[in-house]
């Protein structure tokens, strides 16, 4: 059992973040983002699943001046492998990539990932050649990460191990509007 | 004999419609295009891992401002196409689609030929709005609408290049 949980770390990670843009994968991470720190900068997925690390680098890619974490989900990422070979290919110096590994399909049941079992997520962010990535186990190692990827510059992979468990938040079904209030807030934040 | 200037015609109309972000898988005909756009110090092309990789970055950028083309032959609609729907479509995120058609007329490999023959069926199914120009003076007739009717209902849509645009891939 892990010290942290998905919400505890949303909670913490919330708290110290000001301009920096949130993308959320599909499922538990928008769940707890939505009803733990709900902001205009959260950028929500609904769908698409696998493909909230490549909404983050086409966000940090269009936005070079800001900082974009990307809140992706074990399963979630082991469907899109390919994209920590494209981040690792553009770099962009604004872009983290924060994985709460479970090490469950949580949405689903609670299947176990491969992360269970064999793989290493950092481990093959490394081979992709992202050179920065990080893996905390604890709270004190949150926020050490936290303090790197919010100072240093990018790519970043932190993956995070976190406790099991569902997410007991509402859903929103106001996917169109969410969507939309976050295109409009990124647009009218001023260019750093 | 397709007229060999249809490629740069295409790079044309996107960019003259304010694309500058594109997105890839390659495929030997659309690289024709790629080669204008990749010449273009004002565009950047990415190249993906796969076509949806690519769907979801360039529906990224266009949350951060910038409108964004997806090149690829047409076999990729297939591994993109729960992305469209599920995150295009559901969200309201336009994006322009071009792909090449194979398994059409003149293809000469059999495992091209079913998704070629599904492919517009599948456009269709999606509900994706789809222009498929035999040649350049189709194109033009019809692409400059197209882009324009995919940021106005803010839904991709999709130029399909035939083989009497483009020549084909002859094996």
């Amino acid at each position: 059992m892990s010290p942290l949980t998905r919400a505890g770390a949303t909670r913490y990670l919330a708290s110290r973040v000001k301009n920096e843009v949130l993308v959320s994968n599909l499922g538990q991470a928008s769940l707890d983002l939505l009803a733990i720190a709900d902001r205009p900068l959260n950028c929500y997925t609904f769908g698409a699943m696998g493909q909230c690390s490549s909404i983050g680098l086409g966000i940090a890619i269009g936005r070079p001046d800001v900082r974009v974490i990307c809140l992706d989900g074990d399963g979630s990422l082991l469907m899109n492998l390919g994209s920590l070979c494209t981040i690792a290919a553009e770099a962009p110096k604004n872009y983290v990539l924060m994985v709460w590994d479970n090490e469950v399909h949580q949405t689903t049941g609670g299947q176990a990932t491969a992360t269970a079992r064999k793989a290493s997520l950092v481990g093959i962010a490394r081979g992709a050649g992202i050179e920065k990535g990080i893996e905390v186990r604890t709270q004190e190692e949150l926020e050490r990460a936290v303090d790197r990827i919010l100072k240093e510059d990018g790519p970043f992979i932190v993956v995070v191990k976190i406790d099991k468990g569902s997410s007991t938040a509402p859903f929103d079904q106001d996917v169109i509007g969410q969507t939309s209030r976050f295109r409009k807030a990124l647009a009218a934040l001023p260019a750093a | 004999m397709a007229d060999q200037s249809w490629a740069k015609h295409v790079a044309d109309v996107l960019r003259r419609n304010g694309i500058r972000l594109y997105a890839t898988v390659p495929d030997y005909i659309v690289s024709h295009v790629l080669d204008e756009l990749g010449a273009d110090p004002e565009c950047r092309v990415v190249t993906a891992t796969r076509e949806e990789e690519a769907v979801g970055l360039l529906s990224g950028a266009w949350l951060a401002g910038h409108r964004g083309a997806l090149l690829m032959q047409n076999s990729g609609l297939g591994n993109c196409a729960n992305a469209l729907a599920s995150l295009n479509m559901a969200s309201m995120v336009p994006l322009v689609l071009v792909m090449s058609h194979r398994g059409d007329l003149g293809e000469f490999n059999p495992a091209q030929v079913p998704m070629g023959r599904a492919l517009t069926h599948i456009l269709d199914a999606l509900g994706i709005r789809w222009i498929r120009p035999t040649s350049i003076a189709e194109l033009e007739q019809q692409t400059d609408g197209l882009i324009k009717l995919c940021y106005v209902s803010s839904q991709p849509v999709a130029i399909v290049l035939p083989s009497e645009l483009t020549g084909g891939k002859k094996g």
